[in-house]
């Protein structure tokens, strides 16, 4: 029998996610928990498992669709069952449904209300109306997502993009009769010839050729319709002739200019695919990149940052860590100055709360919180994540420094789940890696704080001895950029809280006390 | 081509300068095409010179009148007198101030304005006749044409409007004189209007019917005060009754009726009346002005009333030739026209338009007034949706009780799923205006909750809109909820 699979909540409160691939093909055997696709959701590649044994009968999306948790992803004829026509036969999205679940104009979110209206009777203003008859939209195939199912201004334009897109390419499943009934009265088959003439190159569709005429017969309207749309007029085809010569009426300047106009929007859309352009590339703007961009974006617009930058002398810390860093081998574990910054950190945060709070915008409260999970940023192949460490307070210096590796090593390999990256309650960037001295990070919002640390240099610095002699010797230096929400922490608290972080970092033996 | 005859081009000839032809000139216009409009007779058409305005005026001012002489409850005592020349007079003032407004407008959108009658010569051309005998006429070549040319008053057997005693609904409106009695032939809307005027004026009212009520194709309910109303006025009603001949008879005429077929059949001895007064006014609906136009010469097609068959562009069967209004049939309604003028002249400028109204409103000038808009509920039942209906009377409106009009009722017909709004009926004080309210809330997909939830001003008769649509949620604050 056929078995459904919707897509599962691959993260703790997903909507969506992106498909990155398929591991399966249709006509597959799989087996209860084999992954069947890859889905990129918030900031995880995660692997979505069959949930039964069976044979993969179709497959509801393809690669890069971006497709909404619960939405039909796969259906499958269950092994060792013969398929039942009749179940099949409700279970298979046939015509309209099917139409709904490959993006058709109806399909304007699960939760539609459907609204039996008879005499194919529509509820939409007549601006709506207007803009169907202009996008050639039926709007009888429309299920409407205003109030009580009425057609809106956005289900129109959603259904005209989908058509275009409908035109433009392949059914997906190769299912013949869905994709006529996905396909919409209004666009014909000439549209789909259209579209393919341009992706060819040719700058005026196949069919719409210029005529390329000397003279032309036409009202002066029709001029003017010419000279506003910019189509020359001497361009326009035409059957009909007056007194033997070419006659142009405004019906034929219309069509032209809307071929004309279809060609170079399909050059736009052929260009972005970054197959055309020898000195441009162009990608969607999505997934990962899109999701660090808008949590940049709220992050730098809804906070305001200050930056505050200071040098620490780590040569103690240095020698700590090589004093300890064979112990921890022998332990299996890489000691990297990490944790020792992470306590240096939390050690600090237990003293200035206020950068381990955040703001609750919503309620206008100050949240205190009083567990201490480090962000630790990542630089990945697929960009900037952040691992968290949770209650680092309550860690060893080994633990940190195992769990921290294996985490980033996590993310960088994308095996790292959604869960792994939420929670934090402060964040630790390390810049030094790459180079440079000092950077501005920005709030991991709703974070009141991100610590940036650079890398460790040897330089010259005056060290003053027991007896008040000064001299200038080479010495470990790090550098350090806190950024802070200047709504909640005021410039002297952010300060303050990088001068007890650097005690920490210069008096190691501190750390023992925590 | 005659000899002689001046040829010209024009991207749109539009054929009659009435409420459809003039807005489909003005509005070609507006889009920057070259308009020719060709009337024969006067800018404004039916509508504005001898129908809507001047039967308004005439129906405003004898109000006026009446309810000056009938304030009696107000503690008014009046007995205005009624200078008939005077209130026709008042009557062309405002048909003269409307028409040339039109005139201006056509001529400030670029609209070229020709007197004349058209015919068509070929597909593309029409031959424009100036007036009499030696006034020439010109051809004209055109990319597009739309046929507006109107309606005229039906005449029924015996009864010729070129006969003094015999009036249309146009000589009605220009009488000079108040007549001492009428019969009026039709209880259709012109009929039932006309009878109230005269009625208001003094006249001896007599209406004869075919069928059984009056005001075919209205709901009873709406009706009934209508018919009431009128009785108060003193209009008396004969229904089943056909006016088959007159004659003159004493200082008047006689009017004689015979029972309708299916009357006559049950009546053996047949049952027809002779009814005596000074004129006959013949109302029994309007036939549309196309046998004027040799539509054969351009291939155009019209039904066997004579309505030129249109499709929702308003494109007749002849692609480039459109008409609108009256003479492409129903409904016939001056604003009926002009969206249909509008529409064509946007589909010949190449915009995405189209006759796509979800409900087409009509208001009848009676007392009290009707107006109705979409479905009622029986039509609602009839193309499958399960209708609720909210009704408000005025009798429970402060406002029509101030008004010293509280006859009738406001209507609310909605679909039940999600209350969307199908239709409204009203019967009552300025229902011609209040109809507008529920036009748009069809047109814009509102619901019932949305029209409940409009706050409307106190005190006022729109609030019987509100309270309507509140009344088939079942939650009316001043009617008992049903």
């Amino acid at each position: 029998m056929v078995r459904e699979f919707k897509l599962p909540d691959v993260g703790e409160g997903v909507a969506e996610g992106e498909l990155v691939s398929w591991l399966v093909e249709e006509g597959d055997e799989v087996t209860e928990d084999q992954p069947i696709a890859e889905v990129e959701t918030d900031k995880a590649l995660v692997e979505v498992p069959s949930p039964v044994n069976g044979t993969v009968r179709e497959l509801h999306w393809e690669e890069g669709d971006v497709v909404p948790v619960g939405d039909l992803f796969i259906t499958y004829d269950v092994e060792g069952e013969a398929p039942d026509e009749a179940a099949a036969a409700d279970a298979e999205p046939t015509g309209d449904e099917a139409a709904e679940t490959e993006g058709s104009p109806g399909a304007t979110g699960a939760d539609a209300e459907e609204v039996a209206t008879p005499e194919g009777r529509v509820f939409a203003p007549p601006r709506v109306r207007r803009l169907a008859r202009e996008e050639g939209v039926d709007l009888a195939q429309l299920e409407g997502s205003g109030p009580g199912g009425r057609i809106t201004e956005g289900d129109v334009r959603a259904a005209a993009e989908g058509q275009e897109a409908a035109a433009g390419a392949e059914p997906a499943t190769g299912e013949a009769d869905a994709a006529t009934d996905v396909e919409p009265e209004a666009e014909p088959a000439d549209a789909v010839a259209e579209a393919e003439g341009t992706t060819a190159g040719t700058a005026v569709p196949a069919g719409v050729e210029p005529a390329d005429r000397d003279r032309t017969l036409a009202a002066p309207a029709t001029r003017r319709l010419a000279q506003e749309e910019g189509v020359d007029i001497d361009e326009v085809p035409t059957d009909e002739e007056r007194d033997g010569e070419a006659f142009v009426t405004p019906e034929a300047v219309q069509e032209y200019a809307e071929a004309q106009r279809r060609a170079q929007e399909a050059d736009v859309a052929t260009v972005a695919t970054g197959e055309t352009g020898p000195r441009e590339r162009r990608e969607p703007f999505k997934g990962v990149r899109r999701t660090i961009a808008e949590a940049m974006e709220r992050s730098k617009y809804t906070a305001p940052h200050v930056t505050h930058h200071d040098e620490v002398d780590v040569t103690k810390l240095v020698e700590t860590r090589e004093q300890l860093k064979p112990l921890a081998e022998e332990q299996g574990i890489r000691l990297t100055y990490m944790p020792f910054i992470m306590k240096a950190v939390v050690a600090s945060l237990k003293e200035f709360p206020e950068m381990n709070a955040m703001i609750d915008d919503e309620n206008e409260e100050i949240v205190y919180r009083n567990y201490y999970n480090l962000g630790v940023a990542a630089a990945t192949d697929a960009g900037l994540m952040v691992p968290v460490v949770e209650d680092a307070d309550r860690k060893g210096m080994l633990q940190l420094s195992s769990e921290t590796d294996e985490l980033v090593t996590k993310a960088r390999e994308r095996t790292i789940s959604p869960d792994e990256l939420r929670g934090s309650t402060f964040t630790i960037t390390n810049i030094g890696g790459i180079g440079g001295e000092y950077a501005t990070p920005v709030l991991n919002y709703p974070e009141a704080g991100i610590l940036a640390v650079g890398e460790i240099k040897r330089k010259p610095r005056v060290v003053t001895d027991e007896d008040g002699t000064e001299s200038i010797e080479p010495r470990s230096v790090m550098t350090l950029s806190l950024s802070f929400d200047h709504r909640l922490i005021d410039g002297a608290e952010g300060a303050s809280f990088t001068n007890k972080v650097m005690e920490y970092l210069e008096h190691p033996e501190l750390l023992l006390l925590e | 081509m005659v000899v002689g005859d001046i040829s010209t081009g024009t991207d749109v000839l539009v054929i009659g300068a009435g409420p459809a032809g003039y807005v489909a000139a003005i509005r070609a216009g507006q889009l920057d095409l070259d308009v020719t409009l060709v009337e024969k007779e006067a800018y404004g058409g039916t509508c504005l010179n001898h129908g809507c305005i001047p039967s308004k005026a005439l129906i405003t001012a004898t109000n006026v009148a009446h309810e000056a002489g009938h304030a009696e409850e107000m503690g008014i005592h009046a007995d205005p007198a009624v200078d008939m020349a005077g209130m026709v007079g008042w009557k062309d003032d405002v048909v003269t101030q409307l028409t040339s407004g039109v005139e201006k407008l056509c001529k400030a959108n670029g609209v070229n304005l020709l007197e004349g009658t058209a015919h068509f010569a070929d597909e593309h051309t029409v031959r424009v006749s100036h007036g009499g005998e030696g006034q020439g006429s010109e051809s004209i070549e055109f990319e597009h044409a739309i046929v507006a040319t109107g309606s005229r008053p039906i005449e029924i057997p015996n009864f010729s409007y070129e006969d003094d005693p015999v009036l249309s609904s146009r000589e009605a409106l220009a009488l000079e004189s108040i007549p001492e009695s009428l019969v009026v032939v039709g209880a259709g809307y012109i009929g039932m209007e006309l009878a109230g005027v005269f009625a208001k004026l003094g006249t001896e009212v007599t209406v004869i019917e075919m069928l059984e009520d009056i005001l075919p194709g209205y709901e009873a309910d709406l009706k009934r005060p209508v018919k009431k109303r009128a009785k108060e006025l003193g209009v008396d009603f004969h229904f089943g009754q056909t006016a088959s001949e007159w004659h003159e008879h004493g200082d008047g005429i006689r009017v004689v009726t015979e029972p309708a077929e299916a009357e006559a059949e049950a009546e053996a001895d047949g049952g027809g009346l002779e009814l005596d007064a000074e004129k006959v006014l013949v109302a029994v609906g309007r036939a549309p002005v196309s046998d004027t136009l040799d539509l054969e010469a351009a291939g155009v097609e019209t039904d066997d009333r004579g309505f030129l068959e249109t499709d929702d562009r308003g494109r007749t069967n002849v692609e480039h030739i459109f008409a609108v209004g009256d003479v492409a049939g129903e409904p016939m309604l001056a604003h009926a026209g002009s969206y249909e003028g509008q529409v064509a002249a946007e589909v010949i400028a190449g915009e995405p338009s189209a006759i796509d109204y979800q409900a087409m409103p009509a208001a009848v000038f009676t007392e009290p007034e009707i107006g109705t808009v979409g479905l009622t509920e029986a039509e609602a039942e009839e193309q499958g949706f399960e209708p609720v209906v909210g009704k408000f009377p005025f009798m429970a409106s402060g406002r029509a009780l101030t008004t010293g009009h509280a006859d009738g009722f406001v209507k609310i017909v909605a679909e039940e799923e999600a209350g969307f709004v199908l239709g409204a009926q009203i019967v009552g004080p300025e229902a011609s205006e209040l109809i507008a309210e529920l036009g748009l809330a069809i047109e814009l997909g509102a619901t019932l909750e949305d029209v409940a939830a409009t706050v409307h001003a106190h005190p006022t008769l729109a609030e019987s809109v509100m309270e309507a649509a509140e009344n088939a949620l079942g939650h009316a604050i001043h009617t008992l909820n049903r």
